[in-house]
């Protein structure tokens, strides 16, 4: 797990590192050069966990499983809210980093009880948080009006808490998408230069944190914002 | 003869369970004081006979690595060391620890006993023997022999007695048509019936024994870094008593038991690695009871499986949240 994080870590100093050089790049378009501030929220698919079966050892020569019950995880769908700063290093490129905060319940459909009890669903919900930077490229040439759509791509730090808040479970995270931009507000000069709505929907991988089976799982989402360039 | 007990003989104390995993206990003026030992390392000696198909260097070959297994448990803190062979007897009140063979074919149905000489003020353990019943056939074959009884697993479960472990409910059994039981799966080697013939998993703990020991014995971090669960099971509002309680932890896949002690139906279950566990209740009915408790605890056998119904977090040192759950007669 530390291992894990520590790849995540240099992978987001990279990602800074490439913005960096793709603002020496486009050194010659300086008015663009904004910090946009990005507030929003919306839904983060569930994804499951894996079935695990809480066995016994059989009573055989050879080792054996023997089933007492089994349980099915997944975390719901739930709704999720994000901060992110964006440096614009010309019209193309720009990179991102933020914050995004859930409450997923992590669900166990617990069946096929040795002695026969009812299944059930038992629950927690967890507090989550994504920490991740992204590069994000615009698409001006596809603009439709003042619509520009735009992809983005990056990794970050997965952050889960137990209920009670004394357990934390770490991961990473890994996530491409697509979106577009509504600015409202374009200017070259003075504080606000820019600000508008911002929606997206993203494919995320997440490896490590809550599992059962240690299998990479996908999540999808999609979340809206409002956006204000400094 | 179908069905082979480990039984833990606990002689010359008044033993009740005390904790999970049952471990053994003295009751002295009102207070409860576990069965332990103080003296570290614990001396043992090997009887200088052996038993048919044993000679007496394999049997103490044989309890050696039985011992260095409990020993290896990383989260425990005790040691062993051979102090010699001896021409004495198991259950000889002599302050000695023997374990070796003796013949008792009126004991059908027990494959080995421990028995104890205690401190009935401090609980220290002064002695414990071991005996193993040599009217069964054993086996030191490290794949073990189909015809006969791994002698290494059923001293495993015997030192967990040896050590203060009472027995635990993590298994499946059968009733047999001619009577007694017939194991189909355990999840503890204190589970007090054992495998069959040539079955030698249970030379290896299981999360159950090592959370048991760990719990008696604790080393450095055990306490700060698991979890405990404590809680109720209730049926009609009072409490039941003997109710098995289990926690699963699905991260791992690991079970760890433990037992409602007294009439408020209160348990607790230490030595839990943090995170999510499913926590199930069951009665006590894959074993005789007096494999646990007293004949004259009235344990409560009429009650359905039933489980917790959130997921408990075990934290990392100290107690979850109260768990209480309501059982429904059968």
């Amino acid at each position: 797990m530390t291992r894990g994080i520590a790849r995540t870590v240099v992978l987001v100093v990279m990602l800074v590192f490439v913005g960096r050089e793709a603002s020496a790049q486009t050194g010659s378009t300086p008015s663009i050069r904004w910090v946009e501030i990005d507030l929003g929220g919306g839904f983060l698919s569930g994804a499951p966990l894996g079935t695990v079966d809480a066995n016994l050892r059989a009573n055989e020569r050879t080792a054996q499983p023997y089933r007492m019950f089994t349980a099915d995880h997944r975390f719901e769908r739930s709704r999720q809210f994000h901060a992110r700063a964006r440096r614009l290093f010309g019209e193309r490129w720009g990179v991102e980093g933020g914050v995004t905060i859930g409450h997923p319940v992590l669900r166990a459909d617990v069946s096929a009880d040795v002695e026969g009890a009812p299944g059930l669903a038992i629950s927690e919900t967890v507090d989550q948080y994504f920490f991740d930077a992204a590069v994000v490229m615009a698409f001006e040439e596809l603009s439709l009006g003042r619509l520009v759509p735009f992809a983005t791509g990056g990794a970050g730090y997965l952050r889960q808490l137990h209920e009670g808040q004394t357990v934390i479970e770490h991961g990473q995270l890994f996530q491409a998408g697509a979106g577009v931009r509504y600015p409202f507000v374009s200017r070259a000069a003075g504080l606000v230069r820019t600000a508008g709505l911002r929606g997206d929907v993203r494919g995320y991988v997440l490896r490590g944190g809550v599992s059962v089976d240690a299998r990479p799982r996908p999540h999808m989402a999609i979340s809206g914002g409002v956006f204000v360039g400094f | 003869m179908k069905r082979w007990l480990c039984a833990a003989m606990a002689v010359l104390v008044f033993a009740q369970p005390l904790d999970a995993y049952l471990q053994f206990s003295v009751m002295r003026a009102g207070q409860t004081r576990a069965l332990k030992w103080q003296r570290i390392p614990v001396r043992w000696h090997a009887a200088d006979r052996g038993a048919a198909g044993v000679s007496a260097s394999e049997f103490q070959a044989t309890m050696a690595r039985a011992f260095g297994t409990w020993e290896a448990v990383p989260t425990a803190s005790i040691a062993f060391q051979f102090a010699g062979f001896s021409g004495a007897e198991p259950f000889d009140d002599d302050g000695v620890s023997v374990l070796g063979f003796q013949d008792q074919p009126d004991m059908e149905r027990v494959l080995g006993a421990t028995g104890f000489l205690v401190d009935t003020v401090t609980g220290d353990i002064v002695e414990a023997d071991i005996f193993f019943n040599s009217a069964f056939p054993w086996s030191t074959s490290a794949a073990g022999d189909p015809n006969r009884f791994d002698l290494e697993s059923v001293a495993v479960h015997e030192i967990g007695h040896f050590l203060g472990l009472g027995h635990s409910a993590l298994g499946e059994t059968e009733v047999r048509p001619e009577g007694g039981r017939r194991v189909l799966a355990s999840g503890a080697v204190m589970f007090p019936i054992s495998f069959g013939r040539g079955v030698t998993h249970d030379r290896t703990l299981q999360p159950d024994d090592i959370a048991g020991v760990s719990d008696l014995y604790p080393d450095g971090d055990f306490r700060s870094q698991t979890g405990i669960a404590r809680g109720r099971v209730t049926r009609n509002g009072g409490g039941v008593l003997g109710a098995h309680v289990v926690a699963f932890n699905p991260e791992r896949g690991e079970l760890v038991g433990g037992f409602t002690l007294n009439n408020d139906g209160e348990f607790e279950i230490a030595g839990l690695q943090p995170g999510p566990h499913i926590i199930r209740v069951e009665p006590l009915d894959d074993a005789d009871v007096e494999s646990f408790f007293s004949a004259r605890n009235p344990i409560d056998l009429g009650f359905l499986v039933t489980f917790f119904n959130r997921l408990f977090i075990a934290p990392s040192g100290g107690q979850g949240e109260t768990v209480t759950v309501a059982v429904r007669p059968k």
